[in-house]
């Protein structure tokens, strides 16, 4: 992603795409049908999970002029009844890249704020078509939008909004692109399945091009709960963050403007009559509790040169130098620079230096971090050779750096906070393998939520067998983040962990009717590319999904040689139904008897086994 | 004409015939009884397996010991050969009633109307000999005979019991390509002979040339060809002209280590059979080819193969071959390393055999 951030200061961001379009899945026909189908039906996913509405999304795929062979254009249109987007976000959501919602930290489908706005930029450049957006947020009003992308300024342009009464609430875009169904068609419909079958709270509906309709109705009625955003976890971290972070825990010296004096003299209560300079500096000693920050720092800077509001309203503010306990303003009447020194000792001092250097290492820890208490940043900085109480403001580039790698580096930290994470759960997923997969067997697992570079995942895994399940098994279903991952299988290392596996030693062999399903959910899944198709395999995942497959293979493998037993029971069983009346006959006759003996009821004995 | 000797003699076997009929009814009667008590029948085999056989010195031959398996229809990985058991009971019996005969073959085949599959023959000839085991009768006793012939030349006059030849008698002198020892042969009745001894010999080739010699005339002899490893049926005639007529029985056969084993299994039995008596003849003598004869005879030779030396090595281990020339000639064996056939004598003319060493045989076997 490092290379992409420099690029973005060159040209932009909607160029940039243009040009990189392949990385984000839209390099031919049949590729960008399928991925555009997949950004519009995860953002509608997306934001019915946010809101805890259940998902009933409407996907339909036509051609524009059947008769025509394949790749031709297509109209993609995909209709949810999730929240909406409120009217003045509408344009800039759908009509710039890297605008999105789903930045902070929580888990969602969409990461980079792209997908939609490549989907357009994609059908625009191959059909030259608006894109159509429909959005009601209240159910009642609905906007109607046609917008086509400015690639060069990162810009919407809006041909038509209007409105509309409606009765529901939810959102539909609808893109004209260029596709190839003919050659998509199957992976499409296996999106829509797969997805289905991770998220069994949702309907989903498919109509496509040649008539036919694909529905799958919800079959759990509990959903999972919203995932919620938290504060990063400092093992996650890297300096441009940290940069960002200390821009937003700062205070910066308030402009002294007549805004700004008007404020203070009204938080002082002097908006009416004019005192003089000790006079407010009383009046602000009593107040001083209840004044705000930004007027505090006006207060101290007033203090130390002595002026009265009127004087303050002749001078500009240049520099605050801590070291030299200096205070540097711009004279507007005598046009030249002037300086007062300050007095370390007085309380006026610290207020400014406070403001100036920013707060201390420790609270911008605790605050500004998951899983950072007081002692823990105290045993941090001890670690890192920071003072506790060292200012973040006063930080050398090279000691941002340090904090940077100590903070990777420190052990003691508490793993991530998974709380921000909305897996599936063991019961919804087994009951949508069941429903989908109809097997003799099934057995799920959830593994406790564990961290990889700062971020938590937790890996969710099914085994079904036999059924209705097809033979030549195991058949691998992938998801991350409720996604389903269907191309670039090779390089999973989901596929790797199922690869290494030894079936024989479960019992599994031949060609099994079998299917493995795994769920990666995680703040940042480790995407190889941004299409979104295959996870690297960092070693913390691919030892969570060893511990989950293993667990499963174990009760496969109970159950495999249960139902080797009952198969044998019933193999038994024929053989005594076949054997046992020769066995009379046989000895009816060596006897000199003429009625056969009543061997009947060791037919019906349960018969133990003596396995000799 | 029926004399005393012979109706004694069909009494005799109208009784063993009653016994496989009464031990095959008895064995019925109880897996019947089982099943219409709600039992799952079972059968004891006495076990067959190596460390059940051991060398009666007494009998003087391999016998089994005391341990048997149980075969219960309740085991299902037992179910099937039990049921191929109970049905090879079923038509022995069959077969002992009506007397008719069949072959081990035609086991195989027969099975299949009674939807009893076996795997091959292997399978089949295996529950023969467990049946054997069970009733410790040979299969003969019970109709079933093996394909492999030997065969029979001289004066002897017998009487046929199988239905269709009741009666009937007939001499083996009367054709020169000698009889086929058969079901029928094996049992009639043995009326009566002129000869006072019997040759048995390993080659069909020697055989006809002890016809055409008149060896039987001349030394008045029965002459019987082994073909190799005497089959069952042979060795079940010589122990009867043996015992019932009182003829002595002396063995010939090539110059190495399965010679003398084929005469030693003709003597005392062999292991596979350790479940069977009646088979054996302890008197019977191995009168050559000897590994001494070889040198003394100045016989041409072939050297020993790898295999031949190994047999010599098992066999120094059968507490049969302990002592006497059972010991001595195995250990000439070793030590020449060469062994000779029957033919070799032809290199001092065709009749050399007949002439010269047979003779000189025959005299010493009677100090044997
Ligand atoms: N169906 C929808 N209902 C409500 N809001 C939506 C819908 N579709 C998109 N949005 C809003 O538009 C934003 C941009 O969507 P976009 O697909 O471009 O980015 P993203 O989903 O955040 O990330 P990604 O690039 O990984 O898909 C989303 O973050 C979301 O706030
Ligand atoms: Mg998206």
């Amino acid at each position: 992603m490092s290379s992409i951030k420099e690029k973005f200061n060159q040209i932009s961001p909607s160029e940039f795409f243009y040009r990189n379009r392949d990385l984000a899945g839209f390099s031919n026909p049949t590729r960008s049908l399928y991925t555009a189908v997949r950004e519009f039906v995860e953002n509608s996913l997306d934001a019915c999970d946010q809101k805890g509405i259940f998902p009933d999304v409407h996907l339909s795929i036509k051609a524009i002029d059947p008769e025509k062979p394949d790749p031709k254009p297509y109209i993609l249109t995909v209709k949810d009844n999730g929240p909406g987007i409120e009217t003045k976000h509408v344009p800039l959501a759908f009509g710039t890249v890297l605008y999105g919602s789903k930045f902070g930290l929580k888990q969602a489908r969409g990461m980079f704020g792209l997908g939609a706005t490549m989907a357009i930029l994609y059908g625009q450049i191959t059909t030259n078509k608006p894109v159509l957006v429909k959005s009601s947020t209240d159910g009642k009003i609905q906007d109607e939008f046609e917008l086509l992308l400015d690639i060069q300024k990162n810009k919407p342009v809006i041909l038509k909004h209007t409105t509309k009464e409606v009765t529901k609430r939810g959102l539909s875009v609808s893109i004209c692109l260029e596709g190839d169904y003919a050659k998509a068609g199957s992976k499409i419909k296996d999106y829509v399945y797969e997805t289905s079958l991770i998220t069994p709270y949702a309907t989903i509906t498919f109509d496509d091009p040649k008539g036919e309709k694909f529905h799958y109705s919800k079959i759990v009625n509990e959903m999972p709960p919203p995932p919620t955003i938290i504060r990063p976890h400092a093992h996650g971290i890297d300096v441009e963050t940290i940069r960002r972070m200390m821009v937003e825990s700062q205070f910066e010296i308030p402009t002294i403007d007549d805004a700004m004096v008007e404020k203070v003299r009204k938080d002082l209560g002097l908006a009416k009559n004019n005192l003089s300079f000790t006079g407010i500096m009383d009046k602000a000693k009593k107040r001083w509790k209840t004044l705000s920050r930004p007027v505090r720092v006006v207060i101290s800077l007033m203090s130390f040169l002595k002026m009265d509001f009127d004087k303050l309203n002749k001078i500009r503010i240049d520099d605050i130098d801590v070291p030299n306990k200096k205070l540097y303003y711009w004279d507007f009447g005598d046009s030249q620079s002037k300086s007062v020194d300050m007095d370390p000792e007085s309380s006026y001092y610290k207020q400014l230096t406070g403001t100036v250097q920013g707060e201390t290492l420790t609270t911008f820890l605790t605050k500004g971090f998951q899983r950072i208490g007081p002692s823990t940043a105290v045993k941090f900085a001890e670690f890192a050779g920071f003072k506790p109480d060292k200012r973040m403001g006063t930080m050398t580039n090279e000691e941002l750096v340090r904090l940077s790698d100590s903070l990777q580096k420190f052990e003691d930290f508490l793993s991530p906070d998974p709380s921000c994470l909305a897996p599936l759960g063991e019961e919804p997923l087994e009951k949508g393998m069941k429903k989908f997969f109809k097997p003799d067997f099934c057995a799920v697992i959830q593994r406790p939520a564990s961290a990889y570079s700062g971020f938590p995942f937790i890996v969710e895994m099914g085994i079904a067998y036999g059924g209705e399940i097809r033979p030549g098994g195991p058949h691998v279903y992938r998801y991350a983040n409720r996604i389903p991952l269907l191309y670039d299988e090779g390089s999973d290392v989901v596929l790797k962990v199922v690869n290494d596996t030894d079936w024989g030693r479960y019992k599994v062999k031949g060609e099994p009717p079998f299917v493995i399903v795994s769920h990666i959910c995680s703040t940042r899944i480790p995407y190889k590319t941004v299409g979104k198709e295959n996870v690297a395999d960092r070693q913390e995942i691919e030892r969570e999904l060893r511990l989950g497959l293993q667990f499963l293979s174990r009760k496969l493998a109970a159950y495999m040689s249960k139902r080797g037993q009952a198969d044998m029971a019933k193999k038994r069983a024929n053989l005594y139904a076949k054997y046992l009346p020769l066995i009379a006959q046989f000895s009816t006759e060596l006897a000199g008897k003429t009625k056969e003996p009543n061997y009947k009821k060791l037919l019906e004995e349960e018969i133990i086994v003596d396995d000799k | 004409m029926t004399t005393n000797k012979s109706k004694d003699r069909k009494q005799k076997a109208n009784e063993k015939q009653q016994n496989i009929i009464d031990a095959l009814k008895d064995h019925g009667a109880k897996v019947y009884g089982d099943l219409d008590n709600g039992q799952f029948p079972k059968l004891s085999i006495p076990s067959r397996s190596v460390s059940n056989i051991v060398y009666d010195k007494k009998l003087r031959q391999y016998i089994l010991g005391n341990s048997a398996a149980l075969r219960s229809s309740r085991n299902s990985s037992q179910l099937r050969s039990f049921t191929q058991l109970m049905w090879l009971a079923f038509f022995a019996n069959r077969l002992t009633h009506e007397k008719k005969s069949s072959t081990l073959r035609d086991v195989y085949y027969s099975s299949q109307a009674f939807e009893i599959e076996f795997e091959d023959q292997s399978e089949s000839d295996n529950i023969i000999v467990d049946l054997e085991a069970v009733l410790s009768k040979p299969r003969e006793d019970f109709h079933i005979f093996p394909e492999e012939r030997s065969s029979i030349f001289g004066d002897l006059n017998i009487e046929y019991t199988i239905p269709g030849y009741e009666g009937k008698t007939m001499n083996l002198s009367n054709h020169p390509d000698g009889y086929a020892i058969g079901p029928s042969l094996t049992t009639a009745e043995l009326v009566d002979t002129s000869a006072e001894i019997v040759i048995a010999i390993e080659k069909g080739g020697l055989f006809t040339r002890f016809v055409e010699e008149q060896v039987d005339k001349k030394f008045k002899s029965i002459i019987i060809n082994t073909g190799g490893q005497a089959p069952r049926s042979t060795r079940t005639l010589l122990k009867r002209l043996h015992d019932e007529m009182g003829l002595p029985v002396i063995v010939l056969t090539d110059g190495d280590v399965y010679g003398e084993h084929i005469a030693m299994v003709i003597k005392s039995g062999s292991a596979n059979a350790a479940h069977l008596r009646d088979l054996t003849v302890p008197d019977a003598k191995w009168v050559g080819v000897w590994a001494t004869d070889i040198e003394k005879f100045k016989l041409p030779t072939i050297p020993m193969t790898e295999s031949d030396i190994k047999r010599c090595h098992d066999l120094q281990s059968d507490p049969r071959y302990q002592e006497g020339i059972w010991k001595k000639e195995l250990d000439v064996f070793l030590k020449i390393k060469r062994k000779a056939e029957l033919e070799a004598f032809s290199k001092y003319g065709l009749t050399n055999i007949t002439d010269k060493y047979l003779p000189q045989k025959l005299e010493l076997a009677k100090s044997m």
